[in-house]
């Protein structure tokens, strides 16, 4: 496709998909910010706002002790591209302006316990007096009503991969359920959840309606889960798990090969699983009754049995000879990749997936982009985190019109706030009191 | 439905219920319906699994298969074939025409070109070049039609120096050439190898899950060049690589390399990142423990009896118990105490806690670990439409994961579940191309559909 020649290079002379819109955020965690972020790289004016002084919780959070520049890796990887701002909402003043705000915005996203908006005075209705169109998004754990919502159930990414029943797959047969290592019901929800978003956009264009839509983390996540309800429906069985291997695919698994490096194998059409027959020297096998046909090849015993056959080749070959052998004879194979394949790989470099930020508070790290590519519109991940209200004097300028006498008095009224002196919270020590400030004095 | 008892803001329950309850999703409109989506997808899910997020929202959606259907239909565990299609298939047909071109053939590629001139958005999942070579890629149909959206769902994306493979996308070959499947699994006991614990090795996650997280990725980029194009008329080429959407979702890994050399290794049931946070064992399965604060955590410790013997009222910071050996010491100190209690006692103290604990109303989070067998009985999901079965036309009443989440104005909707090999080549190509029944035939004769 030479509509993607040089598009990497050419990536900033062209516009974001999404610039005009404007997004709020109310959320902490992974689950709530996440989708904003996805707006963000997308070209939306994503305003983060967190209460003054301490912000989202995960600005704490780390790996095993490692803080980057004092602040929570989690915690910038979820959140790029941002405006910051700390306004306290449990008092009237900040309820108005965040009214105001949104009487200017197209977005308005909430991961917050039912019924709080409403404490807060910024429920649907109240928002909805002041801006028809907006898009209002509630995120938690089980939903605005239920029995598990009434009940007032805390949720989080581990406790929605328990109860949709998708740890309960992820693991090898009668082992334990096995939590995935990433947060997957929080990421992919959030994922999700932005996809109802842009169909409501489009909506509104067409009709001038705003919507409400409230999503719940384990629900996300079923969704995806494809062929096991009706597999369970049907069979009156219960799905259980198969480790490695696909039980939908045959062959679809992982294999140690002789350098005790791992490689994962699919070859479920004619001309793949004739190239990997071919490619471990045993060409009459695709002409076995046994595996000749996909459907039949997927029969648990004849699944097992081939899997057998190309486990024990693959034990004779290194990973990437037989990656090699993959492209060679046109089947599915590649070595299983690490952390430091995502840093070194110069595939994802090529195309810009991974790249460094040049940040002007936090230096130079590597991140990923948005890994939709867009030929007329490129998404582009930015910047990174700022302190706890952070950009508040250019959000209350810029879209607010408020003088600095009027922000002063929203200081001191506890209305606005700035970071807690606190790691994470606060800018990072090398930081020159200037740089990153939209508005500087 | 369960009875249970009712929530001081029960009436915030009710009104939002009353606005956005799944059971009335069909007296509502539909926010794409204005949309015609092409779906060209070969052997791969994700592009299914795009199609129909877009067709759940309304958009007319019609599913282009070889004359014999594609593969994808027999992906099936066990190879069970309901009423001749597989599992997989009975969820990812939803709400689609389903018609047959041989787009090997010219004549095929020429009719699909009419129905590009016509079409909104296509997606297609072939090996990148493949498309161009039969003369129907993004240049060739953009000519046709400027306001195409052309999305194309692959293993290694359209450009890059591995972008030249030809092989085709599959979930698990891209869960583990994204990195993520390097760091899940359980960890190898010391001293043993993998031949002798086959089950302590890296291992992919879900049902397809990095298909999903690809072609939910290819939906929402549709919808944002569909923004784009509504204010410049413009259409645009989308290229997702299935490994890197996927990839995405980790969150520190890349930047923890970079930083600090830390390979991604597998951590068992425990979080790197987080504590309390992890999978234990009870009597009777297991539970998913949370606590992100210190209260939480104390509250947890206090729950189990151990408050005084193991100090916590001396606690002042999470920070240490974040680290790899205090998480491995407290997991070892906590696993034999949480195996003494179901996970339905456990999660009972949890609640009784919060009443009447300590730290009351602070309380971990207490979470069972449920078989999607269990998950699908439960009836809070079931109450919330996640379950409601689809009365297919064709293949009766079947169950799918639906109203995934509720909307006030225009929710997703599930209508039919799937449709068989050529189900509405009449239709469509009536519809699209004036072709009557002699035509159908001719070109049936001809095997083009």
């Amino acid at each position: 496709m030479t509509v993607f020649k040089d598009y990497v290079k050419n990536k900033y002379s062209r516009p974001a998909p999404l610039k005009g819109l404007r997004v709020l955020e109310v959320c902490t965690l992974l689950f709530g910010p996440a989708g904003p972020s996805f707006l963000a790289t997308m070209g939306a004016e994503v305003i983060k706002i967190e209460l003054p002084p301490a912000g989202d919780v995960t600005r704490s959070l780390n790996p095993f002790g490692w803080f980057y520049r004092e602040q929570g890796p989690m915690f910038m990887h979820i959140n790029p591209t941002k405006y910051y701002m700390a306004l306290d909402l449990h008092k009237e003043e900040a309820q108005k302006i965040f009214k105001e705000l949104c009487a200017k915005s197209d977005i308005v996203e909430f991961n917050l316990r039912p019924a709080v908006t409403r404490r807060w005075n910024i429920d649907y209705d109240e928002i909805r007096k002041v801006n028809p169109g907006i898009i209002y998004v509630e995120k938690n754990g089980f939903g605005q009503w239920g029995q598990y919502a009434e009940e007032d159930r805390p949720s989080n990414d581990g406790a929605a991969q328990a109860l949709a029943g998708y740890a309960w797959m992820s693991s090898f047969p009668n082992r334990p359920p096995l939590k995935q290592s990433i947060w997957i019901c929080d990421v992919y929800g959030a994922l999700m959840c932005e996809v109802a978003v842009l169909a409501a956009l489009h909506y509104r264009r067409k009709t001038g309606k705003g919507q409400y839509i409230e999503m719940s983390q384990s629900e996300n996540i079923m969704r995806a889960m494809g062929w096991i309800w009706p597999y369970q429906q049907l069979t009156g069985k219960g799905a259980e798990p198969s480790g490695n291997r696909d039980q939908c695919i045959c062959p679809a698994d992982t294999f140690l090969c002789k350098d005790d490096l791992f490689v994962a194998i699919a070859a479920p059409a004619p001309d793949e699983f004739k190239g990997l027959c071919a490619a471990m020297g045993q060409a009459k096998l695709a002409e076995d009754p046994r595996f000749k046909e996909h459907a039949t090849r997927l029969k648990d015993e004849n699944a097992l049995a081939i899997l057998k056959i190309i486990a024990d080749w693959a034990r004779t070959k290194t990973a990437s000879e037989i990656e090699e052998l993959g492209k060679k004879n046109g089947f599915a194979a590649t070595r299983l990749h690490t952390s430091k394949d995502m840093y070194e790989d110069p595939h994802r470099r090529a195309r810009g997936f991974v790249k460094e930020i040049d940040d002007p508070l936090y230096g130079t790290y590597p991140d990923h982009e948005f890994p939709v590519m867009m030929s007329k519109t490129p998404p582009k991940n930015k910047w990174t985190v700022r302190p706890v209200g952070f950009d508040n004097e250019y959000i209350m300028t810029k879209i607010l019109g408020r003088s600095q006498a009027q922000i002063e008095e929203l200081y001191s009224q506890g209305v606005l706030g700035k970071w807690k002196d606190q790691q994470g919270r606060r800018p990072p020590k090398e930081w020159d009191g200037q740089s990153g400030a939209i508005l500087r004095r | 439905m369960a009875e249970y008892k009712r929530a001081k803001w029960a009436d915030w329950a009710d009104k939002i219920r009353s606005l956005d309850d799944p059971a009335r999703n069909f007296e509502k409109p539909e926010a794409l319906d204005d949309i015609v989506v092409l779906d060209v997808s070969s052997r791969s899910m994700a592009g299914c699994y795009c199609s129909s997020m877009l067709a759940e929202l309304g958009a007319e959606t019609i599913r282009i298969e070889p004359p014999g259907g594609d593969i994808a239909r027999t992906y099936s565990p066990n190879g069970i074939l309901h009423q001749g299609t597989g599992l997989a298939y009975l969820q990812e047909g939803r709400n689609k025409y389903h018609i047959t071109l041989d787009l090997e053939k010219e004549e095929g590629r020429e009719i699909f070109k009419s129905l590009a001139g016509q079409a909104d958005v296509i997606i297609e999942t072939y090996p990148a070049g493949t498309m161009d070579s039969w003369g129907i890629g993004y240049e060739a149909l953009s000519k046709i039609n400027p306001r195409l959206i052309f999305v194309s769902i692959t293993a290694f994306g359209q450009f890059g120096p591995e972008s030249t493979r030809r092989q085709y996308d599959y979930d698990n070959v891209s869960q583990a050439r994204s990195g993520i499947q390097y760091g899940t699994g359980e960890v190898l006991p010391e001293g043993k190898t993998v031949q002798e614990v086959p089950y302590a090795v890296p291992t992919k996650a879900g049902p397809w899950i990095a298909w999903a997280v690809s072609g939910t990725f290819g939906a929402l980029g549709t919808l944002a060049a569909i923004h784009y194009r509504e204010i410049t008329g413009e259409g645009q080429a989308i290229d997702i690589s299935t490994a890197e959407a996927y990839e995405r979702l980790h969150d520190y890994a890349l930047h923890w390399y970079a930083d600090q050399g830390v390979l991604n290794e597998r951590f068992g049931n425990l979080d790197t990142a987080l504590w309390l946070y992890g999978f234990f064992p009870t009597k009777d399965g297991g539970v998913f423990l949370g606590g992100l604060r210190l209260e939480m955590w104390k509250a947890f410790v206090d729950i189990l009896g151990k408050w005084d013997e193991w100090k916590a009222e001396e606690w002042t910071t999470l920070a240490p118990f974040m680290k790899k050996d205090w998480q491995l010491k407290y997991q070892a100190m906590i696993n034999p105490l949480t195996a003494q209690y179901t996970s339905q006692e456990l999660t009972q103290k949890s609640i009784e806690y919060a009443k009447t604990g300590r730290l009351a109303p602070i309380t971990p989070i207490v979470a069972e670990i449920v078989s999607p067998w269990k998950a699908m009985q439960d009836e809070n999901w079931k109450d919330r439409g996640m379950f409601t079965p689809v009365q297919d036309p064709v293949y009766g009443s079947v169950v799918c994961a639906q109203a995934q989440w509720k909307a006030t104005e225009t929710p997703p909707r599930t209508k039919w579940v799937c449709r068989p090999v050529g189900y509405d080549n009449g239709y469509v190509y009536l519809n699209y191309l004036g072709y009557g029944p002699t035509k159908l035939k001719e070109l049936e004769g001809k095997g083009i559909i």
